[in-house]
């Protein structure tokens, strides 16, 4: 055919083209943004626990150190080892630096410890009365299962302030204040309804017929969920440890009012404690601030994928 | 063929009550049930009943049965008042705030870009570490005398000399909520992604082929689509707005003056500063009522359960 | 041995649904039993049942001459095969397929030894080591049935366990699982709402509409002799033809009567109908029993004008209007008919079906 081929009166290919590049630059625009917006605030933090005292408190503030020093990591993860340092004898601190470390600066170490062990063992039994849990309220049509359902979905929107003073007066008159088992059990308060949502959310999409199947095969309710159910919910099960291992590790107001020393202390309170004492370095506290971050920070990295999953299931259903 | 076989209905009926099925997710769900019991239904109901004496922990041998007492002087109370105030100003900024944000970073977020998933990691920072590592580095942002905030604004000639930030009645409730949504940003975020990525791709070409225009499309097939995660955030957001308590806690301790003064706060200095504890379980029993109120809609309004 | 016996079983969901109503069944040991209708008619109910995935809300299922009805599922000798196969994702095949025999603590040397002989014979030696997702349907379908088949049950359940292959495949396997059947020599319960998978499975079909049956009987009895007009419709493609009308004796014959159509009924439909002059009938015609007419009696012909020609491959369906009655006949591809045409077809008199118009049940069987 020789047919001409008439090019279209608007040239469709240069706006096209015009139309690519704008959006590719609103988006590079717009991510720049939103990483600068999350990320500059922590970036400061970072920076300032690397500064000295007398560079920290410099006008305008050095963005990036001048003169970096790891005194301040130094300080914490020596703490125990000096002798204490009390109101009497804390000038007699470095003046070129300027700072001094506080007292309970020994105390960092053994709140990371509790928080840890606080932590693990929050995960742990919750994974105990979670899994089996929600693996009933997935596969198993029982009477009672909507009612289970909304029990649970109920507790989960209780403000753990409303929890503070009962559980204060109980644990006080049980003889458990300043003890780590306190804030374990009154963490399960506020991590155990989500967990078993998530475990819910992921049974429910695994198929009604493989549990069927493995009925059939011959398992009873108990093997059917460990022997089929449980290797194919490993996700879930991550999404799970993760959740209730950083609420822990960042819970706050319980762990405010029924701990006293550093027996039981968590990092937050802790790290709570250095910001209301107007006389500690701010490099130092930043440091410490830093401390309490990188764990999450590095936990929320490694495992984005399950921690993105799992929030929407439990937030949807919760 | 015809041969019929007696079951005594009675225990039929029990057997089929207790059935296999039954007796498993009654052992399976036992323990889930204790815990709760014990950690959540427990409390909120001794809660409640704590809330009808007057206990002072100054004087613990005097507890007198008060009825409504407590919650009647609540509704008298100036500072209660004032602190459900601010809990609103702090609540209605942020939330607004949190969802114009959320909703600006997921509609970014679900444009396919090399850097997305670099970006969808970086974005859970902030989700991810502690309220009260979160307070600290706002409070050392927001510092008078060194603080980023300053510093920024004083080199980009905004200011001439520093200023007082949280020190400041007007502007400390803002300045908290800031800090607030900065952390609650993450999660609505994802939220609201999901409800973005659940959006056939049919209905945008369909959209396309009938002529629609980027903004046409955005209105009208994006934002309803968007409508049930859009509530959902909200509410949520609300619920957490509304009993957070960290922030104030190290950031102001509810000051200066009264201007930060919220309701949890005020619960926190009723129950462990005045020692009040009748009343202050009256008012989380208020708050917790208003929590229960809202998630009623909340799943009412999803219309959803699992 | 396995009798599977229904007394008067009920099923009502925990939402109020009464998906199966007043069941009585009686399945014979050995016996191919298909459970035959409608999506939604309560077949999968049913086999649910026997396996004891569902529990029986009222009645009597009984194994032999043992009430199962509160016996879980993993004390019962059951397999089963499903629809979508359920394999587990995170099993091999050859773990798929032990893993019955492992739950009931076989040895090992046998369940190896079982394991391959099904392989074998289901041709899926060399997929033992892959995982289900590396399988086709039909591979897949294969490790469903051999995971049923190790464990030598003596009640075998399969629920639409051909619904997800291609045409050419669901035939082939059809045969295969008649084979099973035989060389097993176990009671079988199949479900499906495929009619013809039913005829050529089926010792005896049973025939299911919301959750009640509506006949039971040999594939011949089936389709041959519907006891209603659910059943007689639902076999047979295209299916039946219906034209209403009345039944008038005369002389000593019976006559069916429309308004453009009398039917001279044989000694053998007329002796069944004594004492039901005058009744409201519905007449049932299927789709295949017609001919071009040839110099027959006029009492055996219809004529009407046609409205669609659709060749299926060896026949053809001819789309006939006939006084507003919509008639679709199944004829041989030489008779060479367009739309438009009039054609007059001849009804072969032996094969008619006959209906209470208003209740549906046959006033022949
Ligand atoms: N768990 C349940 N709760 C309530 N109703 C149910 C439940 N399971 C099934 N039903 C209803 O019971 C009826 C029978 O269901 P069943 O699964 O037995 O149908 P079926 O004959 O197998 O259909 P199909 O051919 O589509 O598989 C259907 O109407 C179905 O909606
Ligand atoms: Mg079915």
């Amino acid at each position: 055919m020789t047919d001409t081929i008439h090019k279209p009166a608007v040239d469709y290919r240069r706006r096209q083209k015009l139309a690519r590049i704008s959006r590719n630059l609103a988006i590079l625009i717009g991510a720049l943004v939103v990483a600068i917006y999350v990320l500059a605030p922590v970036a400061w933090l970072v920076s300032s626990s690397f500064q000295t005292e007398a560079e920290i408190v410099s006008v305008p503030p050095h963005w990036i150190p001048e003169d970096p020093t790891l005194r301040n990591f130094e300080a914490i993860f020596t703490a125990g080892n000096e002798e204490e340092i009390t109101y009497e004898n804390r000038s007699g601190q470095d003046p070129a630096s300027g700072g001094y470390i506080p007292s309970t600066a020994k105390n960092l170490l053994p709140a990371m410890w509790n928080s840890t062990v606080v932590a693990t063992l929050v995960v742990i039994l919750n994974l105990l009365v979670g899994v089996p849990a929600a693996y009933a309220l997935a596969k198993i049509r029982f009477m009672g299962r909507d009612a289970s359902i909304y029990f649970i979905l109920m507790t989960r929107v209780i403000p753990d302030i409303a929890l503070v003073v009962p559980f204060f007066l109980v644990i006080k008159n049980l003889g458990m204040l300043d003890s780590i088992w306190s804030l374990v059990l009154t963490y399960l308060a506020v991590t155990v309804p989500f967990t078993v949502f998530i475990l819910v959310q992921y049974f429910e999409g695994l198929p009604d017929e493989l549990d069927k199947a493995a009925r059939v095969d011959g398992c009873s309710r108990i093997q059917a969920l460990v022997r089929v159910f449980l290797p194919l919910s490993l996700p879930s099960l991550v999404a799970v440890v993760l959740f209730a291992f950083l609420t822990s590790w960042n819970e706050f107001l319980l762990a405010l009012m029924f701990t006293q020393t550093s027996a039981s202390q968590t990092l937050p309170i802790v790290l709570a404690a250095f910001t209301s004492d107007f006389t500690i370095s701010f490099s130092f506290i930043n440091a410490a601030g830093v401390l309490a971050i990188v764990p999450p920070i590095i936990v929320a990295v490694i495992f984005e994928r399950y921690i993105v999953s799992g929030l929407t299931a439990g937030a949807v259903k919760g | 063929m015809t041969d019929t076989v007696n079951i005594q209905p009675g225990r039929s009926r029990l057997r089929a009550a207790f059935g296999y099925e039954e007796r498993s997710a009654m052992i399976f769900l036992a323990p889930v049930m204790l815990v709760l019991m014990l950690v959540a239904v427990f409390p909120i109901l001794y809660s409640l009943y704590l809330s009808f004496f007057r206990i002072k922990l100054t004087r613990p041998n005097r507890t007198p049965f008060v009825w409504l007492d407590n919650y009647t002087d609540l509704f008298g109370n100036e500072l209660f008042w004032t602190s459900v105030a601010r809990t609103v100003v702090f609540s209605v900024v942020s939330v607004s705030a949190i969802a114009v944000i959320a909703l600006l970073v997921s509609l970014l977020l679900n444009q396919d870009f090399r850097f997305r998933r670099v970006l969808s990691t970086i974005i859970l920072v902030p989700w991810a570490i502690p309220y009260v590592a979160n307070a600290l580095m706002w409070k050392w942002i927001y510092d008078s005398g060194y603080g980023a905030l300053n510093g920024l604004l004083f080199q980009l000639d905004f200011i001439s000399r520093y200023m007082v930030f949280l020190g400041d009645q007007n502007k400390t409730i803002y300045l908290i909520a800031n800090a607030f949504v900065w952390k609650e940003v993450p999660l609505a975020t994802i939220l609201l992604l999901v409800s973005l990525k659940a959006i056939p791709s049919d209905l945008y070409a369909a959209a396309r082929v009938d002529g629609a225009t980027v903004w046409s499309r955005f209105v009208h097939v994006t934002l309803p689509a968007m409508k049930p995660g859009f509530l959902l955030v909200m509410i949520y957001e609300t619920m957490m707005a509304i009993r957070h308590f960290d922030l104030f806690f190290i950031l102001t301790e509810g000051g200066p003056g009264d201007a930060s003064h919220v309701l949890s706060w005020h619960i926190y200095v009723e129950t462990f500063r005045n020692l009040s504890f009748g009343s202050g379980a009256a008012m989380s029993y208020v708050l917790a009522l208003v929590t229960f109120a809202l998630s009623y809609i909340f799943i009412r309004t999803l219309g959803r359960r699992v | 041995m396995a009798r599977i016996r229904f007394n008067n079983v009920e099923k009502k969901y925990a939402n109020g649904f009464h998906a199966v109503q007043n069941l009585t069944l009686d399945i014979q040991d050995k016996e191919f039993l298909v459970l035959l209708g409608p999506s939604g008619c309560g077949k999968s109910t049913t086999l649910n049942m026997i396996a004891g995935l569902e529990d029986v809300s009222g009645g009597a299922l009984l194994f032999d001459d043992e009430l199962v009805n509160y016996t879980p599922p993993h004390k019962r000798d059951v397999a089963m095969v499903f629809q979508s196969y359920a394999l587990y994702p995170h099993k091999s095949v050859f773990d798929n397929i032990a893993f019955g025999l492992q739950m009931r603590k076989v040895d090992r040397a046998e369940i190896d030894k079982r394991v391959r002989e099904a392989a074998e014979k289901l041709e899926i030696t060399h997929l033992l080591d892959r995982r289900p997702s590396q399988l086709s349907g039909g591979q897949r379908q294969r490790v469903a049935l051999g995971r049923a088949m190790v464990r030598e049950p003596s009640v075998f359940l399969m629920d639409e366990p051909l619904s997800n292959l291609d045409a050419a495949l669901r035939i082939s396997m059809r045969a295969e699982i008649k084979e099973l059947h035989q060389s097993m020599q176990t009671t079988f319960v199949y479900v499906t709402h495929d009619q013809a998978e039913a005829l050529t499975l089926a010792d005896r079909i049973v025939v299911m509409k919301d959750g009640v049956v509506k006949q039971v009987g040999t594939p011949d009895d089936i389709y041959e002799r519907p006891e209603n007009t659910f059943v007689a419709s639902f076999l047979g493609s295209p299916p039946i033809n219906y034209i209403d009308g009345t039944l008038k004796f005369a002389g000593g014959g019976a006559q069916f009567l429309h308004e453009a159509l009398a039917l001279d009924l044989p000694e053998a439909i007329t002796a069944k109908l004594s004492g039901q002059d005058g009744r409201k009938v519905r007449l049932g015609i299927r789709a295949e029993d017609v001919d071009e007419a040839a110099a027959g009696g006029p009492g055996a012909t219809i004529h009407g004008k046609v409205n669609s020609v659709l060749p299926v491959g060896s026949d053809q369906f001819l789309g006939f209007d006939f006084y507003g009655n919509e008639l679709f006949f199944r004829v041989g591809k030489d008779l060479a008919h367009k739309v438009g045409d009039d054609v007059s077809l001849s009804v072969d008199l032996n094969r008619l079906h006959l209906f209470d118009k208003d209740s549906g049940a046959s006033l022949l069987w």
